[in-house]
C-alpha cells in the first residue's frame, strides 16, 4: 500500500522485482529529460505511478492535437432554428474542428443563458466540408437525371447554359416559366436574396416552403392572424407549467431543451403529450401516451372541463378573444353592421354590452374606427341569446361564440375523450386541472401534430386552451410553436434586399398547390361530396390562391438552392414521374450532392457553411450572428452571392450579344432590359459584396439599427428594438421575448377581421364543412393498418447530416424503422431484419429496429434520409402523396389572404398509412 | 492520493441524449488513424447493451484486493466504424445505393432509446460515460508497463504514448472498458479529462460543449467548486458500480422517469417507471437515499419553494457548472 491512510482499499502496489521481471530494464536516471529516455527502457527504479511519473514530457503528444492558426465565427443553415454561434478551427489551411461560440450574452442575471447553442451536427460539419458528397466542380449531366453520370464543366460553360435558357423562357413561354426555390431566409437571408433578387428582376415565380413542409400552424393565421409567433426559448425559464404537444424537444430543440428541464427545477411541472415514449417524455412529470391523431380531442376535452370547472380567465377572454361575439343563429355568421343597417360595414362586429343590455359594436376590428381593443367599462356576455333588430325591421336570435363553442364542447365528455385517445380519465381531469391554474402554462408545439391533415384544428384547439386561461401574451405562457427557422428578426431589410421593387411586383407561389397541379398527383378523398380539384379550381377562380404559371402552361426550368425539393417532396414518385419529366432545366446550386442535386442537369458548386459571409437569426432567441470565411470557398466553390451575381452577368451578356429587346412583363407593366441585368441586381452597383449585402439588411431594420457585420463578427448582439410592423411586442432590455404583449398589455387590436383572437371563421366554406369553431376530425381514412410517421429527429437537420458519416456512425449506418415489438412479433420480424414498407402509393426497403417506446399501430422513421442511401429501394417519401385540405385554399376573408409562407395549404403527410413485412434481398 | 483531483458530475435527468459531448470529445481526440470505432465519450441508453456490449458484465475492478480482469471485447461487440462509397453512385454512374460497410451488426449507439420494459411500460435514461479517472485505477495497476499514471497535482489518469507497448491488460482490467486500442499505433488511448485545455483554464470538451448542461467540472476538493457541493456537501451524485473498488471520479445524480400510467402523484418509491433495482444495480444502495431526496427537493420546487440543489443543478452559467483552478494546479513536467 502507498497510502497509508486507506489500508482497506484493495489496492496492492506490485513490487519492483516483480516488475522488474517482466521486461528487460534498462538504467534511466531520476529525473531525466524526455529526449535522455531510451525508447525501449521499462522501469528503471521503483516510481509510483499513483504519485509520480518520471517521463511526462510525452503530454504533449495530446497539447499539440489542441492548436490552432486561426479562429473564425460562423453558423450553419439547415433550417434547423437553432441559430447557434460557432467557433471553427483552422490549423495550416485546414479547418480542423469547431466549437460553439458559448458567447451570447445573458438576457438577466435569473434567466439561464443560451450557452453553449449547438448539437452535435454542428459540431462536424467540417467533416462535410472535405466530404466525398461535397461539390467541387460545376457539374453538366451525361447520363439519365439522377443516374450520376456528369463531365466536369467550365464555369462560363454552365453558367452560359443557364442563362441561355431562362431567357428563351422568358421570350419564348413566358417569364412564369421560371422557378425558383430556396427556403428559409432567416437561416441565410444574403444567399436566400442573391437567387430571389435574380428571380424578381426576370420575372420568375418564387415557391413558398414554410407552408410546404408543412412547418405553417395554419391556426396562427386564423386565429392570430400572424405567420407564426413564439417565445424566444429563454422564456421558458419563466413558465410554471410546460406542455410538450407534438415537440420532442430533446431531440428536435437541442440547443434550447435545457431551459424546459431546467425551468422544472425552478417549479414547473412538465407534461409530454406523444404517442411514443421518447427522449422528452423521460424528463416529464407526466406522460400522456396518447393515440395517434386524437390530440385534437384531447384539446376539446380539456377545453370543456376547463370551462365546466370555472377555470377560465373571463376578463381576459372578454377583452382578447371573439368568444364574446355575436353570431346570427340563422346563418352563423357574425352579427355585422351591414345586417343593423344598410351600408353598414362588413367588418364592425358586436358583443352584448351587459351593463347597457344591448349590442355594442366591438372596438378594434378591421373596420372599426378605434384603434383599440380597451373595452372602456363595457361588460360583454359569454354566454346568453339575445334578439337584435335588423336593417328593414325585421329582428334576428343572435348568441356568441361562447355559447355555440361550449354547444360545440359538450359532445366531448371525459369518458369520450379517454376511449378515443386510450389515456386515464382521472389524469385528463388532472391536467385540466393544472393547465388552469399553475400560472403561467405554456404549450410547446411542434411538427408532431402540425403534420396531420387537419393541423389547422387541431392548432386552433391547442391554442383555445392558453386563450382560455389566459397565458397568451405573457411570459412564460401561450402556445409557441417551433418548426422551421421561420423568423427572420430584421425582416424590413431583408424584403428590400430580396424584392427590391417590393412584393407588389413579384410573383409568388403556393408549393403545395404548385406541385400537385402540376404532377400527377391525386387525391382519392371527397370533401363534402366534392373532389379537391374542384376547391382548387374556385380557390383559382375567386383569385384567393395564385397559380403559376398561368392560362395551363407546364413549369420549364427550376433553380433550386439552399434546399433539397425532391428528396424531402411528398409524393416524390409521383413528382419524378410527371413534374422532373415536364421540367427541361433543372439547375441545383450546393455546397453537397444531395438528392435534388444528383436529379438536376446542372450541379453548381456553392461555398459550405464556413466559407461565406452572411447573418442568421431564428424564433428559438433574440441574437443575430453572422457567418464568415474560415476558408476562401474551396475548390471551385462559389458564394451563393457570387454565383447568382455571376449569372446576372451572363444573362446581361447574352441579352446584350443576341441583342434582346427589352420584355415586357404585362403582369406588372414593368419593361424588363435584360442587358441591364448586372446592373440592376447590384443595386445599380451599391451591392457588389455579400458583406455590403449584409449590412444592407442590418441597417434597413429596425431590429439591428447600427449594427454592422464586423460587429457581429466579434459577438452575438441583441435585437434592438422591433419594427411595430412586423412584431407584436417590444423587445425590452433584461426580459426575454414573448409575442403579443402590443394586445395583451397595451390592447393594440390583434391582426384579424375582429381585432381579436379570432376562433370562430364565417367564411362559408368553413361553415359548409362544420370547421367554423374549433372541431375534431378524425384523421383522413386510409386502408392500410400502421401510421407513417416521419418525424424530425437528433440525427439530422432534414436531410442535411443524413449522409453525414459521423452521424451515420453512431446511428445504424444507414435508414431504419422503428416498429413496436408486437407489431413484428404478427409479422415475424426480428430486429435489424430488411423490411420492405408499403402502400397504394409506394414502396421502399430498409432495415428495421425494434422499439418498445413506439406506438403499437404505428411506426416511424426519422426523415430526411437521402434517397440514394442505405434503401435497397424507394425512399421514405415513397409512401406518401399530396392531400391538400379544401379550408386552407381560402382567400380574401379579413386577415385570411394569401401571402408567401403566411396562408396557402400546407403539405401534411402524418395521415399516411402503410404496412410492413419482410423484404426479400 | 493525488494532491487535487478533478471530478465531474453529470446530472442524467438534464441529458437529451443528442451525443454532443460524444462528437465534441470524437472530433477534438479520436480522428486520427486507427481511432475510427473509438469513443473516448459515449452515451449509452439504460438498461441497454452498452459500448462495448455488456462491459458491465463481464469484469474488471477489484475484488478484495486482487484484480478481475474480464476478457478483452472483441472488436464486434465494440461495433465496427463503418465506411460508404459515395462516389461510385453520386459521380460514377454505378446503380448501387450507398451502403455501410461492413453490413451493420453492432455499433455504439446501436440500442438507442430501446431500454427495457415495466410491465408494460417502457423506460429508459441515457447515461454519458467517461473515464472515471479513478483513485485507485485497476488499469494503472495492470499495466506491466507501468505506462499509465495519475497525475498528482490533478487526479488526472492518463497513458502515457510513448511507453505503452499494447499488452491490454489495461483494458481487461478496467471495469468500465474505457480503454481502446489503437491498431494503428499499437497503444491503448482513452480520456485525458481534457488537461491540455484543463491547463489553460478551458474546461473539457464534453463539458463545454453540451448543450443539456448537465456536466458540471472541478476540483472535488475545492469547496468552492459545484462538483464539491453535489458530491460531498448536498450528496445528490453517485459513483458508477460502487463495489468495483476503482473509487471513480465521474459522479451522476439519478434519472427520474415520469410516473407509470394511472400513478402522476405517486412517490417514485411507489411503484416507479424505472425499477429501483436497476438503479441500485448501477448506483449502489445509496441511490433509494438519493432519490428520496432529490424528489423531496424537486415537491418542494413545485410547490412554490426553492430548493438550494435544484437551483445548483439549474446551473444558470458556465460559471456555475465549471471551477476550473490552472491556478491551483501546478503541473509537474
Amino acid at each position: 500500500m502507498t497510502d497509508k491512510n486507506k489500508p482497506q482499499k484493495p489496492f496492492s502496489r506490485r513490487s519492483f522485482i516483480q516488475t522488474a521481471a517482466m521486461t528487460a530494464a534498462t538504467l534511466a536516471l531520476p529525473g531525466c529529460s524526455r529526449k535522455e529516455k531510451p525508447v525501449l527502457s521499462t522501469l528503471t527504479g521503483d516510481f509510483d505511478p499513483l504519485r509520480s511519473y518520471p517521463y511526462r514530457g510525452w503530454e504533449d503528444f495530446y497539447r499539440k492535437i489542441w492548436t490552432w492558426d486561426k479562429v473564425v465565427r460562423s453558423t450553419h443553415s439547415a433550417n434547423c432554428t437553432g441559430s447557434c454561434s460557432w467557433k471553427v478551427y483552422v490549423r495550416n489551411g485546414v479547418m480542423v474542428r469547431e466549437e460553439q461560440a458559448a458567447d451570447y450574452p445573458r438576457i438577466n442575471a435569473d434567466l439561464p443563458d443560451y450557452n453553449p447553442r449547438g448539437c452535435q451536427k454542428g459540431g462536424c460539419f467540417t467533416e462535410f466540408v472535405y466530404s466525398p458528397q461535397r461539390l467541387r466542380y460545376p457539374l453538366i449531366r451525361t447520363g439519365e437525371r439522377g443516374e450520376g453520370k456528369w463531365r466536369r464543366a467550365t464555369w462560363d460553360e454552365a453558367l452560359t447554359l443557364v442563362a441561355e435558357k431562362l431567357l428563351d423562357n422568358v421570350y419564348n413561354y413566358g417569364p412564369d416559366t421560371n422557378s425558383f426555390f430556396s427556403v428559409i431566409p432567416a437561416m441565410s437571408p444574403v444567399s436566400f436574396c442573391a437567387g430571389s433578387r435574380l428571380a424578381h428582376y426576370i420575372g420568375g415565380v418564387f415557391l413558398s416552403f414554410y407552408d410546404w413542409y408543412c412547418d405553417l400552424p395554419p391556426g396562427e393565421p386564423l386565429t392570430w392572424g400572424v405567420q407564426t409567433e413564439a417565445c424566444e426559448c429563454a422564456d421558458w425559464f419563466n413558465s410554471k407549467y410546460i406542455v410538450l404537444w407534438g415537440s420532442n424537444i430533446s431531440q428536435t430543440r437541442i440547443p434550447d431543451a435545457h431551459f424546459a428541464y431546467e425551468a422544472r427545477y425552478n417549479g414547473a411541472k412538465i407534461v409530454c403529450i406523444s404517442p411514443d415514449y421518447n427522449a422528452s417524455a423521460t424528463h416529464a412529470d407526466l406522460y400522456f401516451r396518447i393515440n395517434p391523431g386524437t390530440d385534437g380531442i384531447l384539446a376539446l376535452g380539456v377545453a370543456k372541463l376547463l370551462i365546466d370547472q370555472d377555470l377560465i380567465d373571463a376578463p381576459y377572454v372578454k377583452e382578447q378573444t371573439d368568444l364574446p361575439l355575436l353570431v346570427l343563429a340563422g346563418t352563423k355568421r357574425f352579427l355585422r353592421e351591414s345586417d343593423l343597417k344598410s351600408g353598414g360595414k362588413e367588418d364592425v362586429f358586436y358583443f352584448w354590452d351587459t351593463k347597457q343590455q344591448r349590442a355594442v359594436p366591438t372596438p378594434g376590428s378591421m373596420g372599426s374606427d378605434q384603434k383599440t381593443i380597451q373595452l372602456s367599462g363595457a361588460d360583454p356576455a359569454l354566454t346568453g341569446t339575445f334578439q337584435v333588430q335588423l336593417a328593414g325591421d325585421k329582428t334576428a336570435e343572435v348568441t356568441t361564440v361562447f355559447e355555440l363553442l361550449k354547444k360545440e364542447l359538450s359532445q366531448y365528455t371525459l369518458d369520450k375523450v379517454a376511449v378515443r385517445t386510450g389515456l386515464p380519465a382521472h389524469e385528463i381531469e388532472l391536467f385540466a386541472r393544472e393547465l388552469g391554474t399553475r400560472k403561467p402554462a405554456m404549450i410547446i408545439h411542434g411538427a408532431g401534430t402540425n403534420h396531420w391533415f387537419h393541423n389547422d384544428l387541431i392548432n386552433r384547439s391547442f391554442i383555445l386552451l392558453v386563450a382560455l386561461t389566459g397565458d397568451i401574451g405573457k411570459n412564460g405562457g401561450g402556445f409557441n410553436h417551433y418548426v422551421g427557422q421561420e423568423r427572420i428578426w430584421p425582416e424590413q431589410g431583408f424584403f428590400k434586399l430580396a424584392f427590391p421593387e417590393t412584393r407588389k411586383k413579384q410573383r409568388f407561389q403556393n408549393t403545395t398547390l404548385w406541385s400537385y397541379v402540376h404532377s400527377t398527383n391525386k387525391d382519392p378523398h371527397l370533401y363534402n361530396g366534392k373532389p379537391i380539384e374542384w376547391y382548387i379550381q374556385e380557390s383559382v377562380k375567386n383569385g384567393w390562391m395564385p397559380l403559376w404559371p398561368k392560362n395551363g402552361k407546364k413549369p420549364r426550368a427550376f433553380i433550386v438552392w439552399r434546399a433539397n425539393y425532391l428528396n424531402q417532396a411528398k409524393g416524390n414518385e409521383i413528382l419524378e414521374s410527371s413534374l422532373w419529366k415536364d421540367l427541361d432545366l433543372i439547375v441545383d446550386i450546393n455546397y453537397r450532392m444531395d438528392t435534388t442535386a444528383l436529379y438536376s442537369d446542372v450541379v453548381l458548386p456553392a461555398a459550405s457553411y464556413y466559407e461565406k459571409v452572411d447573418i442568421n437569426s431564428t424564433d428559438c432567441h433574440s441574437y443575430i450572428h453572422p457567418f464568415g470565411k474560415a476558408c476562401e470557398p474551396l475548390f471551385e466553390s462559389k458564394t451563393d452571392w457570387d454565383i447568382f451575381h455571376a449569372l446576372a452577368e451572363k444573362m446581361a451578356d447574352v441579352a446584350t450579344r443576341k441583342g434582346l429587346k427589352p420584355f415586357h412583363d404585362d403582369a406588372f407593366d414593368w419593361n424588363r432590359d435584360f442587358t441591364q441585368l448586372a446592373h440592376d441586381w447590384t443595386g445599380k452597383g451599391a451591392i457588389q459584396t455579400d458583406e455590403q449585402a449584409v449590412n444592407f439588411i442590418l441597417g434597413n431594420a429596425e431590429e439591428t439599427k447600427g449594427m454592422t457585420y464586423q460587429q457581429i463578427q466579434q459577438k452575438p448582439l441583441r435585437f434592438v428594438a422591433t419594427d411595430p410592423e412586423s412584431w407584436n411586442s417590444d423587445i425590452e432590455p433584461g426580459v426575454a421575448y414573448t409575442p403579443f404583449k402590443h394586445q395583451v398589455d397595451k390592447k393594440r387590436p390583434w391582426r384579424t377581421l375582429t381585432g381579436r383572437q379570432q376562433f370562430y371563421i364565417d367564411h362559408p366554406w368553413y361553415i359548409e364543412l362544420g370547421e367554423e369553431l374549433p372541431t375534431f376530425k378524425e384523421p383522413v381514412a386510409e386502408k392500410y393498418p400502421l401510421y407513417w410517421n416521419t418525424p424530425h429527429g437528433r440525427w439530422s437537420i432534414h436531410s442535411t447530416w443524413r449522409d453525414h458519416r459521423a452521424m451515420l456512425r453512431l446511428q445504424r449506418g444507414g435508414p431504419i424503422v422503428y416498429m413496436h415489438p408486437d407489431d413484428a412479433r404478427k409479422r415475424g420480424l426480428k430486429d435489424n431484419d430488411w423490411v420492405r414498407i408499403h402502400n397504394e402509393v409506394g414502396q421502399c426497403v430498409c432495415r428495421l429496429q425494434i422499439l418498445p417506446g413506439e406506438k403499437p399501430g404505428r411506426v416511424t422513421m426519422y426523415h430526411g434520409w437521402e434517397k440514394y442511401l442505405g434503401f435497397k429501394q424507394g425512399g421514405w417519401q415513397s409512401l406518401t402523396y399530396i392531400k391538400i385540405k379544401p379550408t386552407q385554399l381560402i382567400g380574401k376573408y379579413g386577415h385570411v389572404n394569401f401571402r408567401l409562407n403566411y396562408w396557402g395549404p400546407t403539405g401534411n403527410n402524418r395521415d399516411t398509412k402503410v404496412d410492413v413485412e419482410k423484404a426479400k434481398v | 492520493m493525488s494532491k487535487h483531483q478533478y471530478a465531474m458530475v453529470m446530472d442524467l435527468n438534464k441529458c437529451l441524449g443528442c451525443q454532443t459531448c460524444t462528437i465534441a470529445c470524437k472530433k477534438l481526440w479520436t480522428d486520427r488513424d486507427g481511432t475510427g470505432y473509438m469513443y473516448w465519450n459515449n452515451v449509452e441508453t439504460r438498461p441497454g447493451l452498452g459500448y462495448p456490449r455488456q462491459w458491465d458484465r463481464i469484469g474488471g475492478g477489484w475484488k478484495d484486493g486482487t484484480l478481475q480482469p474480464s476478457p478483452l471485447p472483441p472488436m464486434d461487440d465494440y461495433g465496427h466504424a463503418w465506411e460508404y462509397n459515395y462516389e461510385q453512385r453520386l459521380y460514377e454512374g454505378k446503380k448501387q445505393p450507398v451502403m455501410p460497410s461492413p453490413e451493420p451488426q453492432s455499433g455504439v449507439n446501436w440500442d438507442e432509446d430501446v431500454g427495457g420494459m415495466n410491465a408494460d411500460e417502457n423506460y429508459f435514461f441515457y447515461l454519458p460515460r467517461i473515464c472515471n479517472h479513478c483513485t485507485y485505477p485497476a488499469c494503472l495497476e495492470a499495466c506491466p508497463r507501468k505506462a499509465i499514471y495519475k497525475r498528482d497535482e490533478d487526479g488526472i489518469v492518463v497513458i502515457d504514448q510513448e511507453r505503452c507497448q499494447g499488452y491490454r491488460y489495461c483494458i481487461k482490467a478496467c471495469p468500465y472498458k474505457k480503454i481502446y486500442f489503437n491498431e494503428v499505433t499499437g497503444k491503448s488511448e482513452k480520456c485525458i479529462f481534457c488537461y491540455p485545455r484543463l491547463e489553460k483554464g478551458e474546461v473539457n470538451a464534453c463539458a463545454a460543449q453540451c448543450p443539456g448542461r448537465l456536466r458540471f467540472v472541478g476540483l472535488l476538493d475545492d469547496p468552492e467548486s459545484p462538483v464539491h457541493k453535489l458530491v460531498l456537501v448536498h450528496k445528490i451524485a453517485l459513483p458508477l458500480f460502487p463495489e468495483k473498488g476503482t473509487q471513480p471520479n465521474v459522479f451522476y445524480v439519478p434519472p427520474f422517469n415520469p410516473p407509470k400510467r394511472e400513478n402522476y402523484g405517486k412517490s417514485i418509491l411507489e411503484d416507479p417507471r424505472v425499477p429501483l433495482d436497476y438503479l441500485v444495480y448501477l448506483f449502489g444502495a445509496e441511490v433509494k437515499d438519493v432519490i428520496t431526496r432529490l424528489e423531496a427537493e424537486l415537491k418542494k420546487a413545485q410547490e412554490g419553494g426553492r430548493s438550494e440543489v435544484l437551483q445548483l443543478l439549474i446551473g444558470r452559467d458556465a460559471e456555475t457548472r465549471f471551477h476550473v483552478r490552472p491556478q491551483l494546479v501546478q503541473i509537474q513536467v
